[in-house]
């Protein structure tokens, strides 16, 4: 659609950091688009990573930092980013990161494989589950990640942020169950089971230990 | 891989090329970095009371999104305006009119801009912006150099001859205008369209060799 919204209307605390989901706000079906923000300096901007993951679409990146401060780290080099800055990441395997230098940092990443014709990321369809977990509001996510559920089964993120989302509904089963299926399909899901916090309520239950005890265990054996 | 794996760069330090009488300048931000996924530009409003999207829509059917990254502008989308402050996206289709004013001094709006559903072919306009931006900068060597390097490079489109046409005909070369004007009409009739109606060509409408 043809509109308008300023990035602090559009902004999601996920996290602990701000998220702006620009490209599916708009929807936008070009290029990526989305934007980050720091409330704090030192608080995390761009989380390290490259564009060459299983997930990843090979995109070349262009970052703008649109307010405050950054610093980025690309291939080990630091680069002091005010605001204005653009920091074009063209090699999609460079490991990229940015941190605040100041509270309010914002910047902008927008992304696209060349010569190939843009397809939203397969993260970027949880856009709206995001947001409903921002605001709290489990029962929406429930509902819109079931509907997910319903065209990928075995996607591992989706049935992941549903143990999640059970859980913090406290129903422990169903989030136990779906917490199993997350692990079983990728076990990079087990690093996130024992970070986060979205899986206190069923992390005490020995059904949780047993289900990261296996998932540890097949990984270590692979 | 020989290219490098980034590349750096602050809005202050990009060109600036005017690209029209009133004061707009455009910033090329896809061209500097060396962008192709998708199109990049910035368009700077120093006064702050002029133009700073021109309006328009998108013939090639690019989505197009706009963000304020400076001052303040009134967008015009469709039939509504939108006051955009710094830190305002405005989202427009590819039929949906737009176009934007500043109203305060040092307005800056990043324009990012690709055809949903198809691989993104780099702009060609943005060659004939940079020659007519050193020309609107007084430095005319400059945008002869260019002009003439992109239909040396694009030799069977008929843009480059026009547009070196006009340039010719801006710098007061009756010979070159005409020849340059008769290759774009030969590779392409529409350039005669064009032309009749291109006041940089007002001075030679009367010359018995001038084709359009």
């Amino acid at each position: 659609m043809s509109g308008s919204a300023h990035i602090s209307d559009l902004k999601l605390e996920v996290g602990g950091s701000g998220w702006v989901p620009v490209r599916s706000h708009f929807g936008v079906s070009s290029f990526g688009v989305n934007a980050y923000v720091a409330s704090e300096a030192g608080g995390r901007i761009i989380g390290e990573h490259d564009e060459t993951g299983p997930r990843s679409a090979r995109h070349e990146e262009l970052y703008f930092v649109a307010n405050g401060h950054a610093t980025f780290t690309v291939n080990g080099d630091e680069i002091d980013a005010p605001a204005g800055t653009f920091v074009f990441v063209r090699d999609p395997a460079a490991k990229r990161k940015a941190v605040a230098k100041e509270g309010e940092t914002t910047v902008i990443a927008v992304g696209g494989t060349p010569g190939k014709a843009f397809t939203p990321s397969e993260w970027e369809r949880q856009a709206p589950v995001l947001a409903f977990f921002a605001r709290k509001e489990y029962d929406k996510a429930i509902e819109a990640l079931e509907e997910l559920r319903a065209e990928t089964p075995d996607d591992p993120t989706v049935n992941f942020n549903l143990a999640c989302a059970y859980s913090l509904t406290a129903e422990k089963s169903k989030a136990l169950e779906h917490l199993r299926r997350a692990v079983e399909i990728d076990s990079d899901f087990l690093d996130n089971a024992k970070n986060d916090s979205d899986l206190d309520s069923i992390r005490d239950d020995p059904e949780f230990s047993a289900i990261t005890g296996q998932a540890d265990a097949a990984r270590s054996s692979s | 891989m020989s290219e490098k794996a980034y590349e750096v760069a602050h809005l202050d330090e990009l060109d600036r090329f005017p690209v029209d009488d009133e004061g707009l300048l455009w910033r090329p931000v896809r061209r500097r970095l060396g962008i192709t996924a998708f199109g990049t530009n910035a368009y700077t409003a120093e006064k702050g009371d002029e133009r700073v999207v021109e309006e328009h829509y998108e013939k090639d059917g690019h989505d197009e999104l706009y963000f304020v990254a400076s001052g303040r502008a009134t967008f015009v989308l469709g039939d509504d305006e939108i006051d955009a402050p710094a830190g305002t996206f405005v989202h427009a289709e590819p039929g949906t009119k737009r176009g934007a004013v500043a109203t305060e001094p040092n307005t800056t709006v990043l324009a990012i801009g690709a055809k949903p559903g198809a691989t993104h072919v780099i702009s060609k306009w943005e060659e004939i912006f940079v020659a007519f931006g050193h020309y609107r900068n007084g430095d005319e060597s400059a945008a002869r150099e260019h002009l003439t390097d992109f239909v040396e490079q694009n030799p069977g489109e008929w843009q480059g001859h026009y547009n070196l046409a006009c340039f010719e005909a801006l710098t007061k070369n009756r010979a070159g205008a005409i020849e340059r004007l008769n290759r774009a009409i030969e590779l392409d009739p529409q350039a005669k369209e064009y032309a009749a109606k291109d006041e940089d060509f007002d001075w030679l409408r009367d010359d018995p060799e001038f084709p359009a």
